[in-house]
């Protein structure tokens, strides 16, 4: 990888460069080649999600069925002893459940979402379709790939630690984080810490990452691939690198002033006179405040959002032309759109924390900005809705993921407007309303692009296609699975029911008057009206891991027995990615790469096929100056 | 396959791919050190004592300011040197700069290790005071050492142990051999108080695992455990199995009713279930004969005056015996939180300081306080003197600051030492206090005498760490990171310069780049401390 190194056989098409063999080592562990750390990325981050997915069944179940023991099926995983120190008689405790709670949010959107998505899709296609040989700094690439599985490992160890893994909620909010694990003897020891600890090296990754990706991005493109000309998705991870490098670093300084206030016994977040149940009047200085933490956590928890939604828009963003055979309508106003959602990310943070008293003219603020945020947003989506308009539509595998993923993000970001605003805010906060909104907008949106993102390049790199008749098995339950979990809580969460319970409302059930549904507790009665949807969501729930059966196999099977392709090409892509031979091998292209024209430009009358890739040079001088027109954007 | 432009910029963007990636990861620096930087303007807007203003030493600092800068240059002169192609003066330029990147560490470290050593506490009216621990001695005079060989500081909490209770589950092995060889060296002996019986097989009989007078070991205490973990594992699996059938029955008989309708129904039968279950022992109890003392650092023991607990949940019963914290020397007296908290009850700043505990206890705080307002006196009329009156003709347009007027520091105390008792101090003494603080030896007891405070008189203890109070906290969080900044940047100029040689010869202008790309790390490192030297040293 350095530039001693001899340089590859312009058209060499095998992929082991007889120069230098790395070895099974070098080429499959601590690999340098962008693709690989991408699938390093995808299939690492796919099993953290269905550890994560496998948290929120347990939940679920102490949700839904509070006083009966963890059914076999899903407790034979944990040892004797886990069972014994964790479980009361069988039945998830409130302190399990907050562990559990806690670690799901923070696998699915640190050790899951963001490596799939930015990691993994990121990686591997991003230097594809610039048309660069590689990322930047190649061994960079690599140190963030294990950087990130060394904190994911530190983090989900903490399972097995006397302390049990982390408590506090993904948001980790102090001084609850501060105190909590307080009575194991080395600080170092207990989950809490081991979560901060954790999260330090996830940051340090993804900030190596995001260094990576905007270097490559603007000095690696190929001749002819003006900013203009970039796919939507590069612009995506583009910006989402920019929210990586900006924002996470006061989460950073956040942690470590937090690891301070827990092993220093510093009080950055701990107010003068704590008293708590445990320890009594705190042995500690005072004089830090909660709300500090909360701002840092927040400043970096908003663009997070964005860093997540991101790259699951530029996979859809990137199917809907190829499967409309038309290009994507108003590119640029997307890309505008984009780099002001980017920045105005950043401006939008406090709207979490209406509820923490900050002032009227504060949330004020944030109200307005966050009403604004939804503006570019909204012109994004909308230009992929319009983009189906008049196209001729292939339902393809990916196709399917992507129509789906437009409704359900829609749902999610629509349930988002009430929560901007302060006052109803205030009444929502810390509802299943909130939850139901931002999964809507991560498990049916994001999840959803990214499973889309999974078939429609899946033929690049097997080089086979992933089976259509299992992906509609796993395609409709999941969509009806998805709704059937999240849009009951939208309902309980208006009706009042608190995120944290572990025992799904079962405690503010006044069961004697809920059995005649005439109780004077008007809140009791709420909870009995609605607390039977708990069952129908878990349900949904266990649906839904089965129904990702069908993926799993999908994965593995079609690897080795799916339709080949038939070209490189499969899906009569324009973008450079399809240009490379399948699977792509170390330095990705086999020509000298040049880019004459636009990500899209599918059905041109000038040209013979209805796709006209960037990479196919002009037949005559009339489409040259079609190229160029396109260009200034007179299409 | 070759990554292009690491050593010629790209035509369009003008750039090379490592300055692009430095001012990138300078551009997330910015963001971490923001983060901690507005934590410092949060803490400090917010704080609810008086936040220390100018608490510091400014000569290190001043120093350690002018070396940083002066390193900037010099990492950009060697950058030119490489650039005209002169390998011996590069190397002179760089070897300057780690140079400069030592002294600066050597002065941090001298600054940190003061700040370790030197003790405060908080009393229950506020009242702050600083200075020195002494350390414990036994009978005979000599200083009492503990298990590591290192000399123990007068700020124990002191338990004369009758009885021993621990808990099976979380005992901390360490600080059990803590005790037995404490127990051993004061010739007592801890014993088992009671026999323990266990059932360990289903529908086995009791028996004996321990018995009554066993001596106390960490295998007895590690047996115990591991049969409890057992039986707790057995249990609970029992259990469970227990409750499923309970609710495979329940929900069987009444067909149609949600759980939360059966759930106060359902139970496991425990009586059926007892024959079945292994005991479960969960704390065991030692006898410590004759009564031993015991010492523990404040923060690992709850105390009481007959019963205190450990950290691991471990009970000591015993009379607490007199713990106070000794001041070996004394070095600041500082009335400025206390008199912001009288001033909030509204009562007169002199009242409160009259009636605090420090004043009412102790001689030479009233003689040095009495001191202290004389000089006072003095103080303000220089000012009122130099800088006159305002347009009222009575108010003086300037006085002492709140620091001035109720805390009485190191210094001060030495221009009183000096005043009063006649202590000569050498200029090189006065010179090594401006690095390492006060010199209690060269000032003697009658400058920072020696005092002694009962332990429930105090509020929060600390070293000046970040345990003090937010102000040391942010400041060690700050200075520490730009302090590790300062480590790998001096790291990795370190290695151009003894490693750079053969990149020199055979890729000149690469190896410029990168020293470039170092350099411009190093200037951001420098820039920190600009930042960070003001808002700690000065403000």
């Amino acid at each position: 990888m350095s530039a001693h190194a001899a340089s590859h056989d312009g058209h060499d098409h095998s992929h082991d460069d007889h120069h230098h063999d790395p070895g099974f080592i070098k080429k499959y562990i601590f690999s340098t080649d962008h693709k690989w750390i991408g699938l390093q990325y995808g299939i690492t981050a796919m099993l953290f999600l269905a550890f994560g997915f496998y948290l929120m069944m347990v939940m679920r179940w102490s949700i839904a069925y509070p006083h009966e023991p963890l059914p076999e099926w899903m407790s034979w995983i944990f040892t004797d002893n886990w069972k014994a120190r964790w479980l009361q008689d069988g039945k998830v405790t409130g302190e399990t459940y907050n562990m559990f709670g806690a670690m799901h949010g923070t696998i699915m959107v640190f050790l899951g979402i963001v490596p799939l998505g930015f990691g993994a899709f990121g990686n591997y296609v991003t230097p594809l379709q610039i048309g660069a040989v590689d990322m930047a700094f190649p061994k960079l690439n690599m140190v963030s790939y294990w950087v990130y599985l060394v904190g994911g490992l530190i983090m989900c160890a903490s399972f097995f630690m006397e302390s049990g893994a982390a408590k506090s909620g993904w948001t980790n909010y102090s001084p609850l984080a501060g105190f909590a694990d307080g009575q194991i003897v080395n600080q170092w020891l207990a989950g809490q810490t081991q979560w901060l600890i954790g999260l330090v090296c996830l940051i340090t990754s993804s900030l190596l990452g995001s260094v990576n990706f905007i270097t490559t991005i603007i000095n690696l493109r190929a001749r002819g691939m003006t900013w203009m000309r970039l796919p939507f998705f590069v612009w995506a991870m583009l910006v989402t690198g920019f929210l990586l490098l900006l924002a996470f670093p006061p989460l950073e300084a956040a942690g470590i002033m937090q690891l301070m206030d827990r092993v220093g016994h510093s009080s950055f977040f701990m107010p003068s006179g704590l008293f708590t149940k445990s320890e009594g009047l705190a042995d500690l200085s005072g004089g830090g405040s909660p709300l500090l933490f909360q701002h840092l956590f927040w400043f970096l928890g908003h663009p997070e959002v964005y860093v997540l939604l991101l790259p699951a828009i530029a996979c859809v963003a990137e199917i809907i032309p190829v499967n409309t055979r038309k290009p994507l309508w108003g590119y640029k106003s997307m890309v505008y759109s984009l780099l002001i959602l980017g920045f105005l990310s950043f401006i939008v943070w406090a709207h979490h924390m209406y509820m923490t008293g900050m002032g009227a003219a504060v949330s004020t603020f944030f109200q307005t900005t966050t009403v604004l945020i939804s503006i570019p947003s909204v012109i994004i989506i909308t230009a992929m809705l319009i983009s189906l308009w008049g196209g001729s539509i292939r339902f393809t595998p990916p196709m399917l993921w992507a129509c789906a993923f437009i409704p359900m993000f829609g749902i999610g970001g629509l349930t988002g407007l009430p929560l901007a605003f302060n006052l109803v805010g205030l009444h929502l906060h810390d509802t299943y309303y909130v939850i139901g909104h931002f999964h809507y907008v991560v498990a049916p949106g994001i999840l959803f692009g990214l499973f889309a993102g999974v078939y429609h390049w899946y033929p690049k790199i097997t080089g086979r296609y992933m089976s259509v008749f299992l992906s509609h098995v796993h395609f409709w339950p999941s969509l009806i699975c998805m709704n059937i979990i999240f849009f009951p809580m939208l309902t309980q969460g208006m009706a009042g029911f608190h995120r944290r319970w572990y025992n799904g409302g079962d405690a503010y059930l006044d069961k004697a008057t809920a059995a005649t549904a005439d109780g004077a507790n008007v809140f009791a009665n709420t909870v009995a009206q609605n607390i039977d949807l708990n069952i129908v969501m878990s349900y949904g729930a266990w649906i839904l891991a089965i129904a990702q059966i069908p993926f799993i196999i999908n994965l593995f099977f079609s690897w080795k027995t799916g339709r080949k392709v038939e070209s490189d090409n499969p899906w009569n892509a324009t973008t450079l990615e399809w240009a490379t031979p399948t699977p792509p091998g170390h330095g990705n292209f086999t020509f000298d790469v040049a880019i004459y024209r636009g990500p899209y430009e599918y059905s041109r009358p000038d040209c013979d096929k209805d796709y006209y890739p960037q990479w196919e040079a002009p037949k005559d001088r009339q489409q040259a100056s079609a190229d160029e027109s396109a260009d200034k954007g007179h299409h | 396959m070759e990554i292009p432009y690491i050593v010629n910029p790209r035509k369009d963007t003008g750039l090379i791919n490592s300055k692009i990636a430095i001012w990138l990861f300078l551009a997330s620096e910015v963001m971490l050190f923001g983060g901690f930087f507005s934590a410092y303007v949060y803490l400090r807007m917010g704080a609810d004592y008086p936040w220390p203003e100018r608490t510091l030493p400014v000569l290190p600092g001043l120093i350690n300011t002018f070396i940083l800068i002066g390193s900037s240059v010099t990492v950009v002169f060697a950058w030119v040197a490489l650039k005209l192609g002169n390998w011996r003066q590069f190397q002179v330029y760089m070897a300057i700069t780690v140079a400069c990147a030592a002294i600066f560490m050597v002065l941090k470290g001298i600054e940190y290790n003061v700040k370790f050593h030197h003790q405060a506490a908080r009393l229950n009216d506020y009242t702050v005071v600083e200075g020195h621990l002494g350390y414990e001695k036994d009978s005979e005079g000599e200083y009492s050492l503990d298990r590591h060989g290192k000399k123990i500081e007068e700020n124990m909490i002191r338990v004369v142990a009758e009885k021993l209770t621990f808990s099976v589950k979380r005992f901390h092995a360490p600080w059990v051999n803590e005790m037995l060889s404490e127990a051993k060296r004061n010739g007592s002996e801890i014993k088992l108080a009671a026999d323990i019986k266990a059932i360990t097989e289903e529908g086995g009989k009791e028996e004996p695992l321990a018995k009554a007078g066993d001596p106390l070991s960490l295998e007895l205490l590690e047996k115990i455990k591991q049969t409890q973990i057992e039986a707790l594992e057995h249990n609970a699996a029992l259990r469970t199995d227990a409750l499923r059938l309970e609710w495979k029955e329940a929900k069987e008989a009444n067909p149609g009713k949600r759980g939360w309708q059966l759930a106060s129904d359902v139970n496991i039968d425990m009586e059926a279930l007892k024959p079945r279950l292994l005991s479960e022992v969960s704390s065991v109890e030692f006898t410590v004969d004759p009564p031993t003392l015991l010492l523990f650092k404040p923060r690992d023991i709850k105390e009481s005056p007959t019963s205190s607990r450990l950290r691991d949940d471990t009970v000591i019963d015993g009379a607490m015996g007199a713990s106070p914290m000794v001041f070996h020397n004394l070095d600041a007296i500082d009335f400025q939180w206390l008199v912001m908290k009288a001033k909030e009850k509204g009562i007169s700043p002199e009242a409160a300081i009259a009636d605090s505990w420090l004043m009412k206890k102790s001689e030479f705080v009233r003689e040095a306080w009495a001191w202290h307002l004389a000089r006072n006196e003095k103080r303000q009329a220089e000012l009122t003197k130099d800088y006159g009156f305002k347009e009222d003709g009575k108010t003086p347009k300037r006085t002492l600051t709140h620091k001035e007027l109720y805390r009485l520091g190191w210094k001060d105390l030495g221009e009183m030492g000096v005043e009063k008792q006649q202590v000569k101090i050498s200029g090189f003494d006065k010179i090594k206090e401006e690095f390492k603080g006060p010199n209690y030896e060269a000032r003697g007891e009658k400058t920072f005498p020696h005092i002694s405070i009962p332990r429930e008189e105090i509020r929060h203890a600390a070293k000046f760490t970040p345990a003090w109070n937010t102000y040391y906290a942010i400041y060690f969080t700050i200075t520490g990171l730009h302090g590790l900044h300062v480590i790998g940047g001096a790291l990795v100029l370190l290695y151009y310069l003894v490693f750079g040689r053969k990149m020199f010869l055979s890729n000149p202008e690469w190896f410029a780049n990168r020293v470039e790309v170092g350099g411009l790390f190093w200037h951001f490192v420098d820039l920190v401390w600009i930042f960070a030297f003001p808002i700690f040293y000065l403000m």
